[in-house]
């Protein structure tokens, strides 16, 4: 029995050194400050995790701090059902969107430019991306129906939807992809099929969105990369046995070069191709001019050389170590100086640079799981100003842009406490604009909107005045779009008998002839494709009047964008609790995600042109600065 | 002169049988001659964690490998599920170094080297024991020599008292996830010395139970809780067994044991974001017929000789429309023969010599790609020598060397390998069973088929594994009419080197297979058995392990792993289980079963980060049980009724032991049997 005892004893000894479970916490995000050495804006690193393990990871550096975040995409996305997923594959940036493909999650995550989740798409298997106007092409290992050869499919995708457009069917296990003008080419690598490897690229028109030719170019090609010249780079890794890697250049669809050598991965940056060498472990450099090698870096101490980005200022190259383990971010000057390292997760195989440097709350060295939320817009998501004078001036339309790439301008104004500001032309014409977050209807006034009003001197009732009407909108489709249904704010003209709610009016390319003297350039938005749009809403009884010889406006009493100054807090913010739906009943809106103005008044005014409304940012009240 | 006789005879065979092709050895062992009665040493000097018969039974589980889970220093591996994978590892040395033998025969698996417990049904079994090291008798297969750590199954086995001709038991199992699983057996006597036994069992599940993933901000809020229902674990299997047993003589018997299993099921696989159904299916059968002879003679000599053929089909395929498609199909073979021979030089001395052969081959036909089916094949030679002794009742001694050559296709020829191995048993006092035990042993693990020569990645150059172990163990033993009680606590300390890893090569996710690893494992485990007979025919037994062990990557320092526990080991773990039986006057038994097994914190990888900690999951498991005799009239056979329920996970924890792999949560099985 004393025995017996003293093992009963032990035994509770050793149960008391157990330890129980507890709740389980999500990943923790954690910063690390890594280098005082800065550059410009941040770099997404998608760590792509062992298949099954659901351990892709995105991380983030600032490298304006030389802060290096882990499991960033966590951070942002807390409530995010099993996390990132399982393989990430690719991550690009387009039109001030993140997205990145997860291979074995069989999605494209769509998210803002901080990582915040927008929406996703399904596509099974899906492998790489590129971007063309408003449109991303994905390529996929298996097509939506499955077929007996094994052929793999690219998807059109339109961003603004998020919805599959259209599909075509191509070769083999088709990687990377790229557009020149309106041809497509992806490589179909057939990796699946040893011994049996494809050696093709597919060439899909954009127009029919058929596959219209293929071209031969070596073994088992993988990767695709477009130059400063048109030209294609393609990585063709041979059969592992006697038929030797190989990267391809082609222009014009001929093979004008080859170069025999390994090739893990490649990256384009100006005239230079850099070429990642996993078995001699080097980055080779080739002037895409002459195809000429410029320099060899050596990589001796990596163990498996595997991610690669070339930008205007640094080189950074990633060690994937054994796979199955934390992996490395290298980070060189232009001359091959290294300039720092960094920790990262499994696999650490795609990069993305982008201008923004984010921070998460608080001290960086400890985890954190929140990002605090900005009291200014981040965000344009639409800009189609009525035709007028300061339209392709507010903000500056150049040749090549697009609409995309205006909200991208517009974001510059007046994002971000920019203090810039954009004008929307002639009536009708309006901004879709949004935060870091949705903007909370509480007590009092939710949200100031900033234009360039101001009274008349001496006076309390007359000054420049354009007003805007605000919409406001929640993204019910959770589609992070603003495509779902518009309330309005209700201004103290709403129930004027005057005002014409169901107005419209359409801006033709052939009707651009109302130039004045100070602003000889084309009225019509250039950017638009059409020749002619219409616009609808409410149009505001004019308010003009001529006092003391100048040109001026009544100021209305609450409830227009631009109709008071900025220094009036009340005089131009908005209480959530005005809106009301189609047929002028109030709608109770707990918090709104999208907000549009329009500019309601069709005035032309001798001397000074049109009134637009002017929008030059908006502050969400609830948020300290 | 007799004996020396033999020996040469026996040397001959031995230099046969390197040299034979495997038909014509087959029929040199019909030859039955000889005759030799040996005494077999009574002490272990190896002692086994054993569980058997009722005890075996009482337990909450369903296949051996859920047994499995009461030993000390063994990790169970469950990938979920009635048809979820189980495999185990004991003492942190790599499931493959686990060698797994049903009625004395291993059963292998050349292909992946992983043998499924899970498929081993309870049901048809009388023991299962685990000894560290080997088995403690050495008359035995060489081949039992040489693996680090040894499962034995032993199947029932028909025992007729006077006058009883037949023995029959049909029986009904239900349970949750639509689990039916109705086993019939009958164990019939043919004359005194003949028997046969037969069993057959059926089992399906739909394997559709809810989990749960639940994650909480560090604040305490709910980030996520989603509850799902886990698709494709579905399972069909049918097992049925024969079983021929002769005892021709008090010394002398041959067994013929024909096994089949057959079963359909689908592959659950990993739950990962967005994931929540896979469409991977597998269908095998694995059919084996083994035959064992043994006798003695002279008192000194005994023989056994084992033959086995297995033949094991596997079909796998993947119709889930999201991946590539896939469908392979595998036909393993297997040949073995053992002839092993000891002998008694005097009653305090014994040696034993044995020779094992086996054939393997695989063919591997990828069924999509239409290319030719591939043949794998391998040869494999087993000689051992060993030697077991007595120092007056203070000492017991056992040594054994052993000879391994074996010759894979297309891989260079090595040279045969020996591996040592002794085992020191102290008891200082006589009359107390108190011993201090010892043991040094060296294993090989070999190459599997998959390591060698699997598409793109197996390395045909490949050498086997080595497993060094040291260990040291205290052991108390006493039993009287209250109380009995068995008691253990072990030291060891095990090093594997040139650990067999997937390694990728310079390419793109191209890996290869390399002999790169190097562990050191430090293990402690404890164990009790203790029984109460109380009062009232009331019995009280407990079972207690509790075993705690690092084992630490130490390959290379440069590795951001280096000195981390490897992945899925974790430091403690244990188990306790309380049952009460009682015995009423009319002779019906009834009882209620507690178990409680935890598994501590531990990685799902090498790197020891907070990215790859899995939290310890523990579980309480309950189950009653009665039986009762229905018919009770003296000199006519009983019949015995047993009802049972188990409740299982009672507290219904969300867990897993594979990352990903999500548990059942609380679940019943209710067995209904009737017995003559």
């Amino acid at each position: 029995m004393h025995i017996s005892r003293k093992i009963l004893v032990f035994a509770l000894c050793s149960l008391l050194l157990w330890s129980c479970r507890g709740d389980e916490v999500i990943y923790p995000t954690i910063g690390t400050h890594v280098t005082d050495l800065t550059g410009k804006g941040g770099l997404y690193i998608l760590c792509e995790g062992n298949m099954g393990s659901n351990k892709a990871r995105l991380d983030y550096m600032n490298l304006e701090k030389g802060d290096y975040y882990s499991n960033w995409y966590g951070a942002q996305n807390p409530n995010q059902l099993k996390e990132l997923g399982d393989v990430g594959n690719d991550v690009q940036q387009h039109g001030g969107r993140l997205y990145a493909v997860i291979n074995c999650s069989h999605k494209v995550e769509v998210m803002d430019i901080q990582a915040r989740h927008i929406g996703q798409v399904e596509i099974s298997n899906c492998r790489y991306m590129a971007f063309h106007g408003d449109k991303l092409y994905v390529s996929a290992y298996v097509g939506s129906v499955a077929n007996p050869e094994l052929l793999g499919s690219v998807y059109e995708v339109d961003t603004a939807t998020l919805q599959i457009t259209r599909e075509v069917k191509v070769g083999h296990q088709p990687d990377e992809l790229c557009v020149i003008g309106d041809q497509l080419y992806v490589v179909n690598s057939g990796g699946y099929l040893v011994n049996q490897y494809d050696s093709t690229i597919s060439v899909v028109d954009l127009h029919s969105f058929q596959e219209v030719r293929r071209i031969s170019v070596g073994l088992n090609p993988t990767r695709l990369r477009k130059d400063d010249h048109n030209q294609l780079w393609v990585c063709c890794q041979g059969n592992y046995k006697d038929v030797k890697p190989q990267v391809v250049v082609l222009k014009n669809e001929q093979i004008v070069h080859r170069i025999e050598m390994p090739c893990a991965n490649i990256s384009v940056c100006g005239s230079t191709v850099g070429i990642l060498d996993g078995e001699n472990k080097a980055l080779c450099s080739f002037s895409t001019a002459d195809y000429k090698s410029l320099s060899t870096l050596s990589l001796s101490t990596y163990e498996h050389p595997y991610g690669l980005l070339l930008t205007e200022d640094a080189l950074y190259i990633t060690d994937a170590k054994n796979y199955v383990s934390s992996g490395v971010l290298h980070c060189y000057s232009l001359t091959g100086q290294e300039c720092w390292t960094a920790k990262t997760g499994d696999i650490p195989g795609h990069l993305c640079l982008v201008t923004g440097a984010y921070d998460l709350h608080g001290d960086t060295t400890h985890h954190d799981t929140t990002a605090t939320y900005s009291p200014y817009i981040n965000r344009v998501y639409e800009f189609v100003p009525g035709m007028g004078q300061f339209v392709n001036e507010l903000p500056k339309y150049e040749e090549g842009d697009d609409a995309e790439s205006m909200c991208r301008k517009c974001e510059k104004a007046i994002a971000n406490n920019a203090g810039g500001m954009i004008s929307l032309g002639g009536w009708g014409g309006y901004v879709t604009f949004g935060f870091d977050h949705a903007v909370e209807n509480k007590e009092g006034r939710d949200l100031q909107i900033l234009g360039n009003a101001f009274y008349m001197t001496g006076s309390d009732e007359y000054g420049s005045s354009e007003p805007g009407i605000v919409l406001v909108s929640q993204d019910t489709n959770g589609n992070g779009l603003p495509d779902d249904t518009w309330y309005e704010l209700k201004g103290c003209l709403y129930d004027d008998p005057q005002t014409e709610h169901n107005h419209a009016v359409t801006y033709t390319r052939e009707g651009d002839t109302l130039q004045n003297p100070f602003h000889k350039h084309p009225y019509y938005p250039q950017w638009l494709t059409a020749d002619e749009y219409t616009l609808n809403g409410a149009l505001l009884p004019p308010q003009s009047a001529k006092i003391n010889n100048q040109n001026v406006q009544r100021i209305l009493d609450f409830g227009y964008v631009d109709n008071k100054p900025n220094t009036d807090l009340e005089g131009t913010s908005f209480d959530l609790s005005w809106a009301v739906d189609a047929s002028g009943q109030p709608v109770t809106l707990e918090k709104v995600d999208f907000i549009r103005v329009y500019c309601a008044v069709d005035e032309i005014l001798p001397q000074t042109g049109e009134l637009s409304t002017e929008v030059a940012g908006a502050i969400d009240l609830h948020i300290e600065p | 002169m007799v004996r020396r006789k033999l020996f040469i005879f026996i040397f001959a065979l031995c230099a046969v049988a390197l040299f034979a092709e495997p038909d014509t050895l087959y029929n040199r062992f019909q030859i039955e001659e000889v005759e030799v009665t040996a005494r077999a040493l009574t002490k272990d000097v190896i002692i086994p964690q054993t569980l058997k018969g009722a005890e075996l039974q009482r337990l909450n589980a369903l296949s051996v490998a859920d047994a499995l889970r009461y030993f000390s220093g063994v990790q169970l591996k469950d990938y979920g599920g009635v048809g979820g994978i189980k495999t185990i590892n004991v003492r942190s040395m790599g499931s493959q170094h686990t060698a797994v033998y049903y009625n004395g025969v291993q059963l292998g698996n050349a292909q992946n080297g992983q043998v499924d417990l899970g498929r081993f049904s309870l049901d048809n079994m009388e023991q299962i024991q685990l000894f560290n090291g080997q088995k403690s008798d050495i008359f035995q297969s060489a081949r039992e020599f040489g693996s680090a750590g040894n499962v034995y199954l032993t199947t029932r086995k028909p025992y007729f008292k006077t006058g009883e001709r037949v023995h029959a038991h049909a029986q009904m199992r239900f349970g949750s996830f639509a689990l039916a699983n109705p086993n019939i057996g009958v164990d019939v006597k043919l004359t005194d010395a003949l028997s046969l036994t037969l069993d057959a069992e059926y089992v399906y599940s739909d394997g559709k139970y809810p989990f749960r993933y639940k994650r909480v901000l560090p604040t305490g809020e709910t980030a996520y809780d989603t509850t799902a229902v886990r698709q494709n674990g579905d399972i069909n299997a049918v097992r049925t067994e024969l079983g021929l047993h002769h005892y021709y003589r008090t010394t002398g018997f041959w067994r013929l044991h024909a096994y089949n299993y057959w079963s359909e099921r689908g592959i659950p696989g990993a739950i990962v974001n967005n994931v929540w159904r896979n469409g991977e299916r597998l269908r095998d059968r694995n059919t084996f017929v083994q035959g064992e002879w043994q006798d003695e003679w002279f008192n000194r000599w005994s023989t056994r000789v084992l033959v086995k053929y297995a033949n094991d089909y596997t079909h796998y395929w993947n119709y889930d429309d999201r991946l590539l498609p896939s469908n392979n199909e595998y036909l393993q073979q297997e040949v073995y023969l053992s002839f092993a021979n000891k002998v008694q030089i005097f009653n305090w001395w014994d040696a034993s010599l044995a020779y094992d052969y086996q054939f393997n081959t695989l063919a591997r036909e990828n069924l999509l790609l239409e290319a030719a089916p591939e043949h794998f094949n391998r040869h494999s030679h087993w000689l051992s020598a060993a030697t077991a002794f007595n120092v007056k009742e203070y000492l017991r001694v056992q040594a054994s060397v052993l000879m391994t050559q074996i010759t894979n296709h297309q891989s260079p020829i090595t040279n045969p390998k020996i591996t040592p191995g002794i085992f020191v048993s102290f008891r200082p006092y006589p009359k107390i069973d108190l011993s201090l035990n010892a043991f040094y042993k060296q294993s090989y693990r070999y190459p599997t088929f998959n390591d060698l020569y699997y598409t793109d990645l197996g390395n045909a150059n490949l050498r086997p594994e080595l497993a060094r172990q040291h260990s040291v163990s205290l052991d108390y033993r006493i039993q009287n009419s209250v109380f009995s009680i068995q008691t253990s606590a072990s030291y060891y300390y095990n090093r594997v080197t040139d650990k067999i890893i997937a390694y990728p090569k310079g390419q793109q996710f191209r890996w290869t297979m390399l002999n790169l690893g190097t562990v050191k494992i430090n293990g402690v485990d404890a164990k009790a058995d203790l029984s109460f007979y109380l009062p009232l025919r009331f019995v009280l037994r407990t079972r207690l392990n509790y075993t705690y062990q690092t084992a630490i990557d130490i390959t290379n320092p440069n590795d951001t792993y280096y000195g981390h526990q490897i992945p899925y080991i974790p430091w403690h773990s244990g188990s306790v289980v309380v049952g009460l039986d009682w015995t009423s006057k009319r002779g019906d038994h009834y009882g209620l079963n507690y178990s409680f097994i935890y598994v501590g914190e531990r990685y799902c990888q090498q790197e020891n980060t907070i990215y790859n900690y899995v939290q310890p999951w523990y579980t309480h498991d309950l189950s009653v049980y009665g039986e009762w005799q229905l018919r009770a009239e003296q000199d006519k056979q009983p019949v015995w009724l047993k009802a049972n329920i188990e409740i299982n996970n009672l507290l219904g924890q969300d867990y897993e032991v594979i990352q990903n792999y999500p548990m059942p949560k609380t679940n019943v099985r209710c067995t209904l049997a009737v017995r003559y």
